[in-house]
């Protein structure tokens, strides 16, 4: 135990400079900024920007045809309609035809979401 | 000053490039400082590989929850940036001959020992060994960066001890 802890105080002893050492920047972050600023760079982050705001700019207006063609507005005062009658029986109705906007508007939105993080690994 | 979270926000919304300015001054001696101790104070390399790190760190940036801090997951991006380079370029994992010093160091050649004696270890024993003695991080956050399980992080630092232990006496370092 006693050598153990004589290591470890040997260790911390010997690497304590190199803990406190600040490197200078030196120009370091100017050089990045610079890189930053090349093409190369900029047309990666650019790129997934556009992508990003061209799959939201679809999920929208696939939401608003769909909204029209399946007459959301009625569905919606439907499902209000029957929510406040309900509401005093405590019973529950789910409309099948909500049901699959409201998955199939999420999955749009995740896949967009798994689209992005993946170009932004890259 | 302003806090790293409202810095990250400004970069990932705004694209505020004096925001990532203030983000790479504030980190870049931590990032360097370990690229240094994992090429054994190659600083051409070094500098390159955290110039990497940082350029990734901006693409990638919209990719922090904020579930660890930000330095914590710009060593992270380091040391995935490390890794990636070690396994393009294959490097030789051993150094065979490592220079032994009589009597104890003094401070300008304390540099050329401390990579002599990190030369010593394998990659994954030099990262943990200097994540812990040099940054600071605990075996959690050695794990979180390194992305390996806790008790293999202790084993390294084990093993990476014992070999630098022998090394500092054998060279006099406990007179």
């Amino acid at each position: 135990m006693d050598m153990i802890d004589n290591d470890e105080r040997l260790l911390q002893q010997f690497f304590s400079e190199a803990a406190n050492q600040k490197i200078e920047d030196n120009g370091f972050t100017d050089r990045v900024m610079q890189q930053l600023a090349s093409s190369n760079v900029q047309r990666s982050t650019f790129n997934v920007q556009r992508v990003s705001r061209l799959w939201t700019w679809f999920c929208i207006s696939v939401f608003v045809v769909l909204f029209v063609v399946f007459r959301g507005w009625e569905l919606l005062a439907v499902q209000f309609e029957v929510m406040l009658r309900t509401m005093a029986t405590q019973s529950f109705s789910i409309n099948l035809m909500m049901l699959f906007s409201v998955i199939f508007g999420l999955l749009l939105v995740g896949t967009g979401e798994v689209i992005s993080s993946e170009l932004v690994r890259k | 000053m302003q806090t790293d979270i409202s810095l990250v926000a400004q970069v990932a919304v705004f694209g505020n490039k004096r925001a990532f300015d203030e983000l790479v001054r504030r980190y870049q001696s931590p990032v360097r400082r370990f690229f240094l101790s994992q090429t054994l104070g190659d600083s051409q390399l070094s500098d390159d590989l955290a110039q990497d790190t940082f350029i990734k760190a901006y693409t990638s940036i919209r990719s922090f929850k904020g579930l660890a801090s930000f330095q914590t997951w710009l060593m992270r991006i380091a040391y995935n940036v490390f890794y990636d380079y070690t396994r393009s370029n294959h490097p030789t994992e051993d150094v065979d001959v490592v220079p032994q010093r009589e009597g104890k160091s003094d401070n300008s050649s304390l540099k050329m020992d401390l990579y002599a004696a990190l030369a010593l270890l394998k990659p994954d024993e030099r990262t943990c060994i200097t994540l812990q003695l040099i940054d600071g991080y605990d075996i959690a956050g050695i794990a979180k960066i390194t992305g390996l399980k806790d008790g293999t992080v202790k084993s390294h630092l084990s093993r990476g001890k014992e070999k630098l232990a022998t090394y500092l006496r054998q060279n006099g370092y406990d007179r």
